[in-house]
This record gives structure tokens, sequence and C-alpha cells, in this order.
């Protein structure tokens, strides 16, 4: 267990380093994500060693982004001007996004 | 009382004793909006207001829990290379639909939310929708959005995709398991990914995986595609 922590701490660390590096616009701990993934597809580590932490880290994740969502409550003002735009956009596009991405795959498997 | 609660101390307790409280309600009531973020979300907001605590007292302790999204997003990987080595043989008609999903997912949002006049700032959290909440808040932060509002709108897709996709994507005449399980998981990432799971294993897994990639997707090409929007 201890050791999945430290090896997700240090691909945390690893991505943060690229990003400091190359300079590009996307978060450090998504290159974090990248390179664990590749390290266990050349596997520089094993599953057994990370999935433990990694299981626990995700079945909690909806209670780390609670404080977020009640950040919410300092931006009524802005909701109030913008829900229209904001619900709208939001509905229309993920039923889009449903449908295109399921109609694709289920095509693709007509074909195969 | 203010020594109390400016403590980082008061704002870790109280989620998680919210959370533990909203996680035995939403076992009990199998509702869709029981979800215990959304109750979680809206307890807490409740209690502040109630008890007039500024939201940036609370946080003082709230933004300990939202590091450890940093974590969370590594452990994605993970979980990403589980779901690859399951879906291996069927990557690239898998990965062509959620990338077509994904990118269409920000252009749409976005186009939608100018044509109804939405604010700058407001266009830049909605981008990432879709994608999974601690990539989102990543991604938001990095265009300089408003990472609440990103928060907010990304759990209420979720439960949306949630309680209404699967009947949604039948309605559309969408049958497959696994084309189910993927728009699911690219539409309505992780909470969409739970409601996956419940029509079967497979589609469980075509869930996690749809929502491992657009993160990954949303999360390179965002920065960029935002720029067409400005």
């Amino acid at each position: 267990m201890f050791k999945g922590v430290l090896y997700i701490f240090l691909f945390l660390m690893l991505g943060e380093l690229i990003v400091y590096l190359v300079n590009i616009p996307i978060a450090g701990n998504i290159f974090g994500m990248i390179s664990i993934f590749i390290a266990l597809r050349l596997k520089v580590i094993k599953l057994h060693e990370v999935k433990t932490t990694s299981d626990l880290f995700i079945k909690y994740m909806v209670l780390f982004f609670v404080p977020y969502g009640v950040g919410l409550m300092t931006l009524f003002d802005i909701l109030k001007i913008h829900w229209l735009a904001i619900v709208a956009s939001t509905i229309i596009s993920t039923v889009l996004t449903l449908y295109i991405t399921g109609i694709i795959l289920q095509k693709f498997k007509k074909n195969a | 009382m203010r020594e109390i609660y400016q403590q980082p101390l008061f704002g870790i307790f109280l989620t998680l004793v919210v959370f533990y409280l909203t996680q035995i309600i939403s076992r009990k009531w199998k509702f869709v909006l029981c979800n215990p973020v959304l109750l979680s979300v809206v307890t807490i907001i409740c209690f502040l207001i109630f008890f007039k605590i500024d939201f940036e007292d609370y946080n003082i302790g709230g933004q300990y829990l939202g590091f450890l999204l940093g974590p969370v997003v590594v452990s994605l990987g993970v979980l990403f290379y589980e779901k690859y080595e399951q879906i291996k043989e069927n990557i690239i008609p898998f990965t062509s639909a959620v990338f077509i999903g994904g990118v269409l997912s920000i252009l749409s949002v976005c186009s939608i939310a100018v044509v109804l006049n939405a604010s700058e700032p407001v266009l830049r959290s909605l981008a990432p929708k879709s994608v999974t909440t601690p990539i989102a808040l990543e991604i938001v932060k990095s265009i300089d959005g408003i990472p609440y509002i990103a928060a907010g709108m990304v759990i209420a897709v979720g439960i949306f995709g949630n309680a209404f996709g699967p009947s949604i994507l039948r309605s559309l005449g969408i049958t497959d398991k696994k084309a189910i399980g993927a728009a699911l998981g690219t539409a309505a990432h992780g909470i969409g990914t739970a409601r996956a799971l419940e029509e079967g294993k497979l589609s469980g897994a075509y869930g996690g995986l749809a929502m491992c990639i657009n993160g990954l997707l949303t999360a390179i090409i965002t920065p960029y595609i935002i720029k067409l929007f400005l």
C-alpha cells in the first residue's frame, strides 16, 4: 500500500517536472497519468504494486471534489445571469455527445 | 467561534461527516438525485449559509481534500491501463468513436454558449464539461476558467447522463451494450460509467476506458480549441 502511494506521488512529481521543462498549457498530473500508463505497459512497474492504492483514490474521488462543488455558492450572481446559456448548452451538447459516440461505435460493429 | 471554523480541521471534518451521511442516504434511496456528491454539496452550502460562514473559511480545510485530486488523476492512468488490456483488440473503432464524441462535446457546448451570450469565463469553464471532474478542474485552471462552475456542471452532466443516458440512447436506436458504455463514459464520465456498469460488466469496461481516453484527449486539445471561440 505504501509503495503504491509512493509510486503515485512519484509519477505526479514526474508529470509536474515534464510540464515545467516543456512549458505547455497542460496540467502536470495529466502527464503523470500518461507516464504511469506507459510505465505499466513497458512493465517498469507492475499493476499489483499500484492497484490497491489507485483503486482507493478512485473510489473516494467524489469526496475530494465536494469542496469545488461547494464553491458554487460564491458564484450565485454569475449563475443568475448565465443560467440559461449554461443549462441549454450543457444539455444539448451532452445529448449530442452521447448519440454521436454511440452511433459511431454501433455502425463500426455492424460493418465489422 | 471563528477560531474553530478557520482551522483546516473544520472544512475537512464537515465534508467527511456530511459525505458519510449522504452515502447512507444514497444507499437507502436509490433515486438518482440522491447522489452523494450532489447531496453533500447542497447540504454543505445550506449549512454554511445558515451559520453565516464564508466559503473561504470552509475552503481553508476544503482545499486539502481538493489537493488529493492530483493523485486521483494519476490513479486514472492505472485504471486506463487495466481497461486498455481488456479492450485491446477493439481499440481503433473505439478510440475513433470517443475521439469524435469528445471533440464534438467541446465544440458544441462552446458554440451554443457563444450563441446564447455566455461570458468568456463561463465559456472557458464549460469546455471540459464531459470529462471526469479531477481532469476537468485541471483543464479549467490551465485555460483560466472558473473551477467552481466547472465542478458544478461536470457533476450535473454526470447525473444527467446517469439518469437519462441509457433511455436517450435507446430512443435514438442505440442498443449495442458496448456503444452504450462508450457513449456514457465519453459524455458523462465516472457518474455515467456507474450507470454503464449497471448495464453489464462489458458496458462498464467500455465506459471506464472511454472516460479515461476522453479525459486525456480533452486535456490535450481544449487549450487549442478554446482559442477558436475567443
